[in-house]
């Protein structure tokens, strides 16, 4: 309860931002990254970018994680897909000789509905099963697209351990050669992708998800059908990842199988647990802390070893580890994640100065 | 009749899955944990006996006899056998028993030290708590070894001794020859008896009785008078030396390598197949897929055999959703 | 309204309902009672979808639901509580009842992405609802947005009655709705559910232990004894069955 929040309609009842603290902190948000391509060095954007596509990517583990309760190792199996479909769309479309301002609006939502298709087949089995099951069986699927990419059968379109290269998007004209000017479109599909999750959650749909996770059986009484709503879970979740793909794909413009492997749905879900499951924000201060971590060691690394190489070479392992211990760190003192810790912030600064906690 | 000696190298290599298998399974069985980073802690004992049974040996001050023990009658032995004959693969093994049981020894220890770690400060302060929890601690364990991993040990895929003779024998079969590894052979032979040893141990042993109370229920388990906490350690290091074992075998015949880390995956496949709670669907779900790699190798080439085991779980996990012979748990309403 | 009609279920070698049939007439209350392990709450889960009955059917509205899921029977009306309450922990208040609507409402994947439009209407016309005819009518405004966590047992069960009652149901189903409560939560939720039958006409099946809320409620009994069907008729009759007596005050001699 945040006091001095007096509403006098459903209406403004149901807004997201239900009070000023969340209205101030999105208008910091867009605001920031309104100016960022205009002020900020090549670095800070290619940092602002790759919070961007993990934002995408963690907002739809979120989705099937965090609100639907079906635990999933497999997400960046997803991400692949979407890099691959998009930069094989574009390959086709240029074959048939499809003018390049057109392509974009084809390969996007083609990469999307590709992996929400791969979504729901991966998600079949959590019909049947749930928890440790499911997990297994997501980190099978993770496994296999991978080895499909990889595989010399599918190498002519795939590019096998090669890789592949990504044309840049024509947006209206605009070609987008620059890693500043795909910022501007992950920024827009990121801000975009929080905001429509979001509405998913005020409606009955989202509202069907949580009650899976909370009790199955007793969303199935109120007319939830497990079958349609885990099913849809696992598209949205992998379009988002989907569409993470193929942002990555352009941002990057060469993809390469290894790196979507379970790393990466490690890095994803460690962004969420970090972060806070089931919560708007969570995705968001997760890809933050995880983007920042290895820039931070880099940082501290290159200053207590002086550029030598063999701290260059500690640096991996050294966040690999970094990345583990913020899991188990977190899931036993923190299970809320940092979500929890920013309300009990402004709760506090709220009643300042006539209560605590 | 090539299928038979791809049969028989499948059962070989089920039998050391079903190894690795014990320590998931009796983990699962006490503590209810799925150990997700089980295979890295199989990686983590590989390294530990490469690193006392190849690396501490070649260190000037170790003691000389570590490195190559060789008494007079082995000298001997091995000067009098025929070349690649069984005798000469003996006393070719012969000056490696000091230091494949100094290594098999401080990598079980270790190993152990690592468990009896995670179980303490990780897996106890989450008693009770949601699985979630506990599958996501295990989640961090896989990047915290492999990353511990890669900070003490750079090398990659490095030899190890064997734990045992590896004679090459060529059998007759119907005029097709067949050829086995002795050590490949020993190794079954190793991980069936350790496998059937801790099956009878749990039937019959008291500790194996307080494991099997623990896993019905461990609040009575407790109010009876069973030290739960001591079960989880003991499931703990149980999982601990059989996997460092299993460590020891898999990077004799692959090489030690990060990879094994990755093994540990096909090996949570496997025990989901079989089914969580029992050690015999287990055994017969690890020498399925043993058999079905070989099989898949045979037919399709090397490359498919990694995603064998996966593409068996997911059709198992549709088709029966508990494995072969697990029991569902039943969700009163 | 709803008909059973000789539904016998057993788990192994568990009999656990030995033909049992009974209607239940629209806009009345109908009672289930019987000794602890008489199989009632499996009757419940026969009726609801969860168990699959070996032998006989469930008829609603003139309609077999034998082969229907629990949630395909949700739209056709029917609704229920549990024993031991399963509201969404997690969730509000408001929001578990917002589930009850779940039926009621027609949003779909892309019209809940976008929102503004169709699903924004829908939405604040069935807060409107919810609030006019659940939250007012159950007396639960003062609780709205809190957790369910931070409840009492009794607030609970109102709540579950709340979001069973929030799908307009044709069929309410009631699993020992008064369980567990003092005399004063119980008049309360007596009345609550006296209420939802005249206001809303709704059908009610009730499983409880306590007698005098059946006897004074209920305007049909039916009597289970180990999955048997011992008993039914109005509450007068049902109270001076000899069966119904031994069964309860174990038979003399």
């Amino acid at each position: 309860m945040i006091n001095g929040n007096r509403k006098t309609s459903y209406l403004e009842d149901e807004q997201i931002l239900n009070n000023n603290y969340k209205k101030a902190f999105v208008a910091l948000m867009v605001a920031l990254a309104i100016a960022l391509p205009i002020f900020a060095n090549d670095y800070i954007i290619l940092m602002a970018s790759l919070v961007g596509i993990m934002l995408i990517a963690v907002v739809g583990v979120n989705v099937l994680v965090g609100y639907t309760g079906l635990l999933s190792l497999g997400h960046a199996g997803f991400v692949a897909i979407g890099a691959y479909a998009v930069s094989i769309i574009h390959g086709l479309l240029t074959g048939w000789g499809i003018p390049d301002i057109l392509q974009p609006w084809i390969a996007l939502p083609g990469a999307m509905a590709a992996a929400a298709l791969i979504g729901i087949v991966v998600g079949l089995p959590s019909l049947r099963v749930k928890g440790i099951y499911l997990a297994v069986a997501t980190l099978s699927a993770n496994f296999i697209i991978i080895f499909f990419i990889e595989i010399d059968t599918f190498a002519q379109w795939t590019g096998g351990r090669l890789g592949l290269t990504t044309p840049d998007p024509n947006f209206f004209g605009w070609v987008l050669d620059t890693q500043r000017e795909v910022y501007v479109l992950i920024a827009i599909f990121s801000f975009a992708t929080i905001l429509m999750v979001q509405n998913l959650f005020r409606t009955r749909v989202g509202r069907a998800f949580i009650a899976i996770r909370e009790k199955d059986y007793s969303a199935e009484i109120l007319g939830v059908s497990l079958l349609k709503y885990k099913l849809t879970s696992f598209a949205i979740s992998a379009a988002c990842c989907g569409l993470a793909g193929a942002m990555w794909a352009y941002f990057y413009a060469k993809i390469l199988p290894e790196q979507f492997e379970l790393a990466l749905s490690l890095q994803l879900v460690a962004a969420l647990i970090v972060g806070g499951m089931g919560r708007t924000m969570g995705p968001v201060f997760g890809v933050i802390l995880i983007v920042l971590v290895p820039e931070i060691l880099k940082i501290t690394m290159g200053a207590i070893g002086g550029g030598s190489i063999e701290a260059a070479q500690l640096r991996a392992p050294i966040q690999e580890i970094v990345f583990g211990s913020l899991i188990i760190g977190f899931v036993l003192f923190e299970p809320l994640g940092i979500s929890h810790i920013m309300d009990r912030f402004f709760r506090a600064l709220n009643r300042w100065p006539f209560a605590r906690g | 009749m090539q299928f038979v000696q791809f049969l028989i190298n499948g059962l070989m290599s089920g039998a050391i899955y079903a190894l690795i298998a014990i320590g998931i399974v009796a983990v699962y069985k006490s503590t209810r944990v799925v150990n997700f980073a089980h295979g890295y802690m199989i990686m983590i004992g590989a390294y530990l006996y490469y690193t006392f049974a190849v690396l501490f040996p070649e260190l000037s001050w170790a003691p000389s006899w570590l490195s190559g023990w060789a008494p007079e009658w082995v000298i001997d032995g091995k000067n009098n056998a025929k070349m690649f004959s069984p005798e000469a693969a003996f006393y070719d093994w012969i000056p490696d028993i000091p230091r494949i049981i100094f290594g098999l020894i401080f990598a079980i220890i270790g190993s152990g030290i690592i468990a009896l770690f995670i179980e303490r400060f990780l897996m106890r302060p989450l008693l009770g708590q949601s699985n979630f929890s506990m599958i996501m601690v295990t989640v961090g364990l896989i990047s915290v070894l492999s990353g511990f991993k890669s900070l003490f040990w750079t090398g990659d895929a490095a030899s190890v001794p064997h734990l045992t003779p590896n004679p090459a024998f060529r059998l007759d079969f119907f005029g097709t020859p067949i050829f086995i590894f002795g050590a490949n052979l020993m190794s079954m032979i190793i991980a069936a008896i350790i496998f059937g040893y801790i099956v009878y141990w749990l039937r019959k042993s008291s500790a194996g009785v307080a494991i099997r109370a623990v896993s019905e229920d461990q609040s009575t388990a407790y109010s009876m008078g069973i030290n739960v906490p001591r079960v989880f350690a003991q499931a703990w290091l149980i999982a601990a030396a059989t996997g460092a074992i299993a460590g020891a075998v898999l990077a004799a015949r692959d090489g030690v390598s990060p990879s094994l880390g990755l093994f540990g995956f096909s090996v949570l496949a496997i025990v989901l197949m079989g089914g969580l709670d029992s050690f015999v669907g287990v055994f017969i779900a690890a020498m399925l897929v043993g058999v079905l790699e070989a099989l898949v190798q045979w037919q399709l080439g090397g490359t498919w055999v990694e995603i064998a085991p996966y593409v068996a779980v997911l059709v198992v996990i549709i088709i029966k959703p508990h494995g072969l012979l697990g029991s569902p748990e039943v969700e009163r309403i | 309204m709803l008909s059973v009609k000789d539904v016998q279920l057993s788990f192994g070698g568990l009999k656990a309902l030995q033909g049992v049939s009974f209607d239940a007439s629209e806009g009345e209350i109908t009672g289930i009672i019987g000794p602890n392990g008489a199989g009632k709450t499996s009757l419940f889960n026969v009726i609801s979808g969860f168990y699959k009955p070996s032998h006989g059917s469930v008829i609603f509205k003139g309609e077999d639901v034998g082969h229907l899921k629990p949630d395909a029977r949700a739209h056709k009306g029917m609704s229920r509580t549990f024993q031991n309450i399963a509201l969404f922990r997690g969730m509000t208040v408001l929001d578990n009842i917002k589930l009850g609507c779940h039926t009621n409402l027609k949003a779909n994947v892309w019209s809940s992405l976008l929102y503004f439009g169709s699903a924004q209407k829908e939405e604040l016309k069935a807060r409107k609802e919810i609030e006019e005819e659940v939250i007012d009518f159950l007396e639960i405004d003062h609780i709205r947005k809190a957790p369910i966590t931070a409840l009492s047992y009794g607030l609970q069960k109102r709540v579950e009655l709340g979001r069973a009652l929030a799908m307009r149901p044709k069929l309410l189903m009631l699993d020992e709705p008064v369980a567990g409560m003092n005399r004063e939560e119980t008049a309360d939720m007596a009345r609550f559910i006296l209420d939802a039958q005249e206001r809303f006409g709704t059908t009610i099946l009730l499983v409880e232990h306590d007698m005098h809320l059946v006897m004074d409620i209920c305007s049909k009994v039916v009597v289970l004894n180990f999955g048997q069907q011992i008993a039914d008729g109005s509450p007068q009759e049902v109270a001076h069955n000899q069966n119904v007596i031994d069964a309860y005050l174990g038979q003399a001699g």
